[in-house]
């Protein structure tokens, strides 16, 4: 008897420590997320609408990157398309030199992270849209870089097959792989959920976030603008370079002109939009830019669609300047206040 | 000595497109705090009108030009009444972002209204008037670009340094909300100010349009040379940006002929960025002062 009942203690605290654990929600998330890689063998969606969730999946980790730089530590940075473009064509020139597929991975991730932190150490001099137009100078240096070098294929770079973890042949062509694909994809950002989370959370994050109240508050507190902005700006490279691996993984074919300006604005425009400082928002504001457009706006305008995804972030900023994700405040809002109004005529009429 | 002349001629030419374009940059920057994606597009856009004017009515380049600058001066009002004012408060980043949605909705309509063909455009002045120096060809074209570009920005100058509104433009630009406690008339002041810039940007779409066809991202190089162009004179001065249009038009063209097709503009860009390095806010450029 007495064992039951501690039994049943244990499972009571777990459990509630288990519904309170901040990584649970990330793994539910994940969890819907990768139920959608299921399906297209039901015939629910298409397999090309699948391809557009694996963007926002991707996109997701890129613009994640960039909100750890923008809504953590105010800086901004134009050259994110450049270092996605990083990740996933090197990734492509390292596997065709006969790489497995990790270690490209990891030598892709240290040779754009390094490059990451010289612009970090550009971002202690320069400041506001000095500091955009020095990465965009980098941006444009790494685009040249990609279109002209014989390396890189000329108009797209072919990957073929992954081996993923030496056993696991991973090809895009094949139905069943390919969901299996958008399951890694999903899990690799749900890490990356619970990565940005944690440093959120942590030191780093709450120095950052002082530092973009005031930064010279901050440090006359202490905190070492040196250290703080290279980490925002290696973490933000980092994980923009991780979304072009994982563009990598799953496309298997990068092309080398699509990493422009544009691109970064809409990666940019992904973090405004969504919310800034949030890891939901951020999600959210992927789908919002890319899922929404591609998946609704042009089945029912066609080409014209881009003039209602203009329109839609241009009232998305008006309306909410701090993400749309604060849309869910105004709702709880209206619903309390409608669940008042419902219960007290409830009361009125049972008198 | 002819190539040179040549590259001299071609050099002063794109140097002053993208010192019209920058000095629109700078314009909306100073003035509305927000960094202008835009500018390309809206210059294309009425560079569209000007096309699709010639095409349809068979006007002339001057006419088609003139009801471009008009179209120009009404898109730059209308973004600004419609878009712009009502997001005064917000952050200077979203207002970038807002500025994309612009470029979206701008490509949207451009197929829309004008249909997917590319169109061309004539230069102002035909090419068979031109000139011969040391055996280069300088086209009158050229000069006239050269001369009215030249012209304007003076023109700008004059008006921004010595006029009652070019004052209320420069204290608008240093303090929106003091020169709007002191009765200058900010909003209008940042209404003529996206108009002129789209103006600008309108110019130079229509100085750059003969040399490539009329098409959604004709002036994306210029756009982003501007852009260079305005952090290597410095954005805090109006003429800084003018200069660093021209050095960076003037750099480019030569290294990418005396030293590498591929490699110059890689090289130019780089320099730059390490010239920045050490003196980051441009050549003219001042570090704003913060109170803390």
């Amino acid at each position: 008897m007495k064992i039951l009942n501690q039994i049943e203690n244990f499972f009571g605290t777990l459990s509630k420590r288990l519904t309170k654990h901040p990584i649970v929600p990330f793994l539910i998330f994940g969890f819907v997320i990768a139920s959608i890689g299921f399906l297209p063998h039901t015939g629910f969606i298409r397999w090309g609408t699948m391809g557009i969730y694996a963007y926002i999946v991707i996109f997701t980790v890129v613009a994640m990157g960039l909100n750890l730089l923008l809504g953590f530590s105010g800086l901004i940075s134009l050259g994110t398309a450049g270092f996605v473009g990083a990740g996933a064509l090197g990734l492509g020139v390292f596997m065709n030199m006969g790489i497995p597929f990790e270690i490209a991975a990891l030598l892709v991730l240290i040779i754009a992270g390094s490059i990451g932190a010289l612009i970090g150490l550009f971002s202690l001099k320069v400041e506001g849209i000095y500091l955009a137009i020095a990465t965009l100078f980098v941006g444009e240096i790494l685009r040249q870089i990609y279109t002209q070098v014989e390396i890189f294929g000329g108009q797209a770079i072919r990957i073929g097959t992954v081996r993923f973890l030496g056993f696991i042949n991973l090809s895009m062509i094949n139905q069943t792989q390919r969901s299996f694909l958008f399951l890694i994809i999903t899990i690799l950002m749900v890490l990356m959920m619970i990565i940005m989370h944690n440093i959120v959370k942590s030191k780093t994050g709450r120095a950052l976030m002082a530092i973009s109240r005031s930064q010279h508050a901050a440090q006359a507190m202490g905190i070492s603008l040196l250290k703080y902005r290279l980490t925002a700006f290696i973490l933000a490279t980092l994980f923009a370079t991780f979304g072009g691996i994982m563009y990598g993984l799953y496309f298997q074919n990068v092309p080398t002109t699509a990493w422009t300006l544009d691109l970064s604005l809409f990666v940019i425009a992904m973090v405004v939009v969504g919310g800034l400082k949030s890891i939901y928002g951020t999600f959210l504001g992927v789908f919002i830019i890319h899922g929404v457009p591609n998946l609704w706006l042009k089945n029912v305008f066609g080409d014209i669609s881009y003039i209602f995804s203009g329109i839609l972030i241009i009232l998305v900023i008006i309306f909410y300047p701090y993400g749309f994700i604060y849309i869910w405040y105004d709702l709880k809002k209206i619903y309390f206040k409608y669940k008042a109004r419902w219960s007290k005529k409830k009361v009125t009429d049972h008198e | 000595m002819t190539d040179f002349l040549r590259l001299l001629f071609n050099s002063l030419e794109t140097g002053s497109v993208y010192a019209l374009a920058a000095l629109g940059i700078v314009l909306i920057f100073r003035t509305s705090r927000t960094t202008n994606f835009a500018q390309g597009l809206i210059g294309t856009f009425n560079a569209y009108i000007a096309a699709f004017l010639m095409l349809r009515f068979g006007f002339g380049i001057w006419t088609v030009a003139l009801a471009a600058l008009v179209t120009a001066f009404i898109t730059g009002i209308v973004i600004d009444t419609l878009i712009i004012r009502p997001a005064a408060k917000v952050s200077p980043i979203s207002k970038q972002i807002i500025t994309l949605g612009i470029i979206m909705v701008l490509i949207g309509i451009l197929p829309w209204f004008f249909g997917v063909d590319s169109m061309t455009l004539p230069r102002f002045i035909p090419t068979e008037y031109s000139l011969t120096i040391f055996g280069a060809n300088l086209r009158y074209n050229t000069i006239f670009v050269i001369v009215l570009s030249t012209l304007l920005m003076g023109a700008m100058f004059w008006f921004i340094q010595f006029t009652k509104w070019g004052l209320a433009t420069r204290v608008t630009a240093s303090d929106e909300t003091t020169s709007k406690l002191m009765g200058v008339p900010t909003k209008t002041v940042t209404m003529v100010s996206w108009a002129t810039a789209a103006m600008l940007g309108t110019l130079a779409a229509l100085f750059v349009a003969p040399r490539v066809s009329v098409y959604a991202n004709m002036l994306l190089t210029v756009q982003i040379s501007a852009f260079f162009a305005g952090t290597l004179g410095g954005f805090s001065t109006f003429f800084g940006p003018v200069v660093g249009a021209f050095i960076i038009s003037f750099a480019r063209n030569f290294t990418q002929f005396y030293i590498s097709d591929i490699w110059g503009n890689v090289l130019v860009y780089t320099s730059i960025l390490v010239f920045l390095y050490f003196k980051p806010y441009g050549i003219f450029g001042k570090k704003p002062t913060k109170k803390v």
